[in-house]
């Protein structure tokens, strides 16, 4: 009578997307896998909830680099290759940007013509004329060096040969976004605060976001579109863990990992809460490097001193906060015409908006998200469903405890839904049929991320995906042990993730290859 | 293409990298771990928390109030006022879970020397409450549980509620009321309660004394009799009348009770024009009888099935009644699985289906549009209509 098996070849903790992705290709190679995951769902934060038998997006929630079925961009071939079915929906409109303070209210679509032209860019000259050109190249720029960073994903270069051939990304990859926006192109102040209103899928201000991250969020929007599953982000996440069990990958609910176990330098298993201890000599992480070398490696005598200055300097990104509700009428009657809104209370700046990120007394820039124009079946005839969402940083909850928490959730809350029913002249207070709040605490509740992280450790200028790149290898401080999460190479995001999961299949089988070699 | 020139320019990967380097090199050395959102997290959702019964008493002459304790090492989380806890029970071979409404107010489980909670349990007919009967009659002083808490979306939501509140009560589903009462009375809930208690006779009445005890400016009580003609108060159900004349301008209802009560005042609440954001229903469990539950094949004989458990890469086969849900023949084969409604609505309990039919209770079917599609189901309200093959975690 047993559970698990003697041995495998590796354990994966964490069956969120970067682990699936992970999982699938490890399986697709051969090797034996275990998924442990310690909620009841697959998906991580990639999931939903029913509420009165109505079911309700997590959180807002959309899939880039999936491009059209005629275009697949990066993340549309992965799933395809790995045979994953998911029914996807195209989200109508890149973003509405409203910041009344700079009289900006504008709607912006997704789309390139083959003559390097772009949608957004027309619809931007309409409102600020003689901008089209230098619009169409700065996405121009954007995707080369979109590019340039889907190669350098798969392969390796020289410097000279980069030079020669990704010379975009080499010349910007020093640079903030601001200051290749600032330097580089000739845009109006307003043009570039409305080409600037993505920030906070990246969490980052524009003013240490790498221009390179910038880049490749913009070509790959604008190129691709976005897109989110008719059966909501547990449909996603459902169909990459029946994939993978059909790829022989075991996948375990309800199992906690609690201790990672090393001997001399290497990984050799895990032990879960339950007190099954498993063995494999590769284990990929999903839970923070704070949290592995904080708790998890047995014996803690395992963890290099250089592994803790990792992981205590990795600068913390952005989590969540979110108000989820069902409302009683549908989105006209409330005024609502958009899928999504990014809304702002004062001038358009990220860097203020991320101040604020550090406390909670007051968020200006908020995130309306109205899934019945992405997924019109979503809710039931003559309802909306309805999310707004704020990024804020972890630390603006140290003055929250236990028994203030429901009380600090509430007012902000109200705050964030008075802000946006303001702007539609509608008091969305009197039409709430069904309401969720969601905080660091229960991203830390379901999925046990340190310091209820979602994207990761900042994209700063100091953090640079490029640095990260140039430093992978000797950052796998313990053999064996890989990080697979949004802490690790690309950052944040679903479609980041998935590839997160991609790029640590990848440098497990290297050492695999390696191992096996010697 | 530049930005400030050629050589700045090509230099820019370098920059970056060094930076970098010059980040990881200024962290410390030392674990200086320290998670203090997981820390709130936890104490807000414990995933266990291990309680004793500090004291045991009658509320009326057929159900009987258990206070319960942290016990050492462990702390009671906070909750809100109408939300429930999950007990783990083992009666005999069987291994079970119960949701009980806190019958006490959050205040008490934060506060004072002893902070508690309370669950109020009624002894009902021989044979049903087969678990309420079980800890009516057997649980003492001293008794140690293992209790999940705090869950439910059964509480009064300032966001989304009306101020004025009318609390539709049968049986002991007045518990989650006499707690929202209490922290009404503590001045921690700002809310005005109307409850209307319907009983069939006053011998039925949980906690009276106790709710008449509370009643102010912002607490109401009225006992609603249908069973004894000369009772000198209201009689009868909780009809449209009723509560039409316990109702002042915007209201919302809060209705817990055995399911027939559900299905007679959802009736009387559509015929008042109620609209739906303005009622809260309690989950009602699941149908003791599910062959007269909406859908339920007709004329199907009740069956002994073959259950294939999968765990792992273990493999249980054990015997399912066609008239219990899934989860029943897990519990009754000692096998644990998650459970905490036990109403079809939370999900705890959500398992996968590899094969075979099942007839699944429509009425607070919680589960998700991808979950039907690729065959799960809450095994809680779930019924074997042939041999099935299901894996459930290794718990």
């Amino acid at each position: 009578m047993a559970f698990y098996k003697d041995n495998y070849d590796v354990i994966v903790i964490g069956g969120a997307l970067a682990g699936m992705s992970c999982a699938m290709r490890l399986a697709s190679e051969g090797k034996s896998v275990l998924v442990l995951e310690r909620h009841n769902l697959p998906g991580g934060v990639a999931t939903s909830f029913v509420r009165g038998g109505i079911e309700m997006e997590a959180t807002l929630h959309e899939m880039m680099s999936l491009g059209p079925i005629e275009d697949p961009l990066y993340i549309r071939k992965y799933l395809d290759e790995m045979k994953v079915a998911i029914d996807w929906l195209r989200v109508p409109e890149a973003y509405d940007l409203y910041s009344p303070k700079d009289n900006i209210d504008i709607e912006l679509h997704a789309g390139r013509r083959d003559d390097g032209t772009w949608v957004c860019a027309d619809e931007i000259d309409a409102q600020y004329p003689g901008t089209k050109a230098e619009v169409n190249r700065l996405l121009e720029l954007c995707l080369k060096v979109y590019e340039s960073t889907l190669y350098l994903n798969e392969h390796t270069l020289s410097k000279l040969q980069m030079l020669l051939k990704h010379e975009e990304l080499v010349k910007t990859a020093g640079y903030s976004a601001k200051e290749v926006l600032d330097q580089a192109f000739d845009l109006p102040e307003n043009v570039k605060k409305i080409l600037s209103a993505y920030w906070i899928y990246v969490g980052q201000p524009l003013s240490t976001l790498p221009f390179t991250i910038y880049a490749f969020l913009m070509a790959d929007y604008m190129k691709g579109g976005s897109f989110v599953a008719r059966g909501f982000s547990h449909e996603m996440a459902l169909a990459m863990q029946k994939r993978a069990e059909e790829m022989g990958v075991q996948y375990e609910y309800c199992q906690n990992v609690e201790k990672i176990l090393v001997k001399d330098g290497h990984v050799y298993g895990v032990r879960t809460s339950r007190g099954d201890e498993i063995h494999a000599r590769y284990v990929a992480s999903a839970p923070y490097p704070n949290t592995v070398y904080g708790t998890m490696i047995e014996p803690q005598s395992e963890v290099p001193a250089q592994a803790r200055k990792y992981a205590n300097a990795m600068p913390m990104s952005v989590t969540t906060f979110s108000v989820v509700m069902l409302l009683d009428r549908k989105p006209e009657d409330l005024n609502i015409h958009s899928y999504s809104v990014f809304s702002s209370e004062v001038p358009f700046d990220t860097d203020v908006f991320w101040a604020e990120g550090r406390k909670h007394d007051g968020w200006s820039y908020v995130t309306t998200i109205c899934l019945n124009y992405a997924n019109p079946g979503c809710t039931p005839e003559g309802m909306t469903s309805l999310s707004i969402t704020n990024l804020p940083l972890p630390e603006a909850f140290d003055d929250v405890n236990a028994d203030n928490y429901y009380e600090m959730k509430r007012s902000i809350a109200k705050q964030m839904i008075e802000q946006v029913s303001a702007h539609l002249g509608v008091n969305l207070l009197d039409h709430i049929v069904e309401i969720e709040i969601e905080s660091p605490m229960t991203v830390a509740r379901y999925t046990g991320m340190y310091r209820g992280g979602i994207y990761g450790y900042q994209h700063s200028m100091d953090n640079s995906v490029v640095g990260r790149l140039e430093d992978i290898e000797k950052e796998q401080y313990i053999k064996g042990l890989v990080g697979c999460a949004s802490h690790q190479l690309v950052g944040d995001g679903m479609a980041c993730n998935i590839n997160n999961g991609r790029i640590a299949s990848k440098i497990i089988l290297e050492e695999m290859a390696k191992e096996a070699a010697v | 293409m530049k930005v400030y020139g050629f050589l700045k320019d090509v230099l820019g990967a370098n920059r970056v990298t060094s930076a970098r380097r010059k980040l990881i090199e200024s962290g410390s050395p030392e674990n200086i771990y320290k998670d203090h959102i997981k820390e709130v997290a936890n104490e807000l959702h414990p995933k266990v928390t291990h309680v004793v019964v500090t004291k045991a008493e009658d509320v009326s002459p057929t159900a009987r109030r258990f206070t319960f304790e942290a016990c050492e090492g462990d702390k009671l989380p906070p909750f809100q006022a109408g939300q429930y806890c999950s007990l783990d029970l083992r009666i005999g071979e069987t291994i079970t879970t119960r949701p009980y409404s806190i019958s006490s107010a959050p205040f008490e489980a934060r506060t004072g020397e002893h902070p508690l909670f309370q669950l109020t349990v009624r002894n009902g007919k021989p044979d049903t409450g087969f678990a309420s009967n079980w800890l009516y009659a057997n649980v003492k002083e001293g008794d140690t549980f293992t209790a999940h808490l705090p869950f439910g979306e059964f509480y009064y939501e300032p966001l989304r509620d009306a101020k004025n509140v009318v609390a539709l009560a049968g049986g002991s589903g007045i518990t989650p009321f006499y707690s929202m009462a209490k922290e009404i009375e503590h001045g921690t809930l700002d809310m005005n309660l109307t409850i209307l208690y319907g009983s069939v006779s006053t011998k039925d009445i949980i906690l009276e004394k106790q709710l008449k005890a509370i009643q102010s400016d912002k607490v109401k009580f009225v006992n609603v009799i249908s069973g004894e003609e000369d009772y000198e108060g209201e009689k009868g159900f909780l009809s449209r009348d009723l509560i039409k004349k316990y109702s002042n301008g915007d209201t919302t209802y809060f209705v817990c009770g055995p399911l027939p009560m559900y299905h007679f005042v959802k009736g009387e609440l559509d015929a008042l024009n109620v609209p739906a954001r303005r009622i809260r229903m309690e989950v009602f469990g699941a149908p003791r009888d599910v062959t007269a539950a909406e859908g339920y094949p007709k004329d199907f004989e009740p069956k002994k099935f073959r259950l294939t458990v999968l765990r792992g890469i273990q493999e249980d086969v054990i015997e399912a009644d066609s008239t219990e849900p899934i989860m029943v023949a897990l519990e009754r084969a000692g096998i644990k699985n998650n459970s905490r409604c036990r109403s079809g609505a939370c999900g705890f309990c959500r398992t996968e289906l590899l094969e075979g039919d099942v007839f699944v209770a429509p009425e607070g079917d919680g589960r998700r549009r991808a979950d039907k599609q690729f065959g799960y189901i809450h095994a809680c309200s779930t019924w074997p209509l042939s041999d099935c093959t299901i894996r459930i975690p290794i718990l």
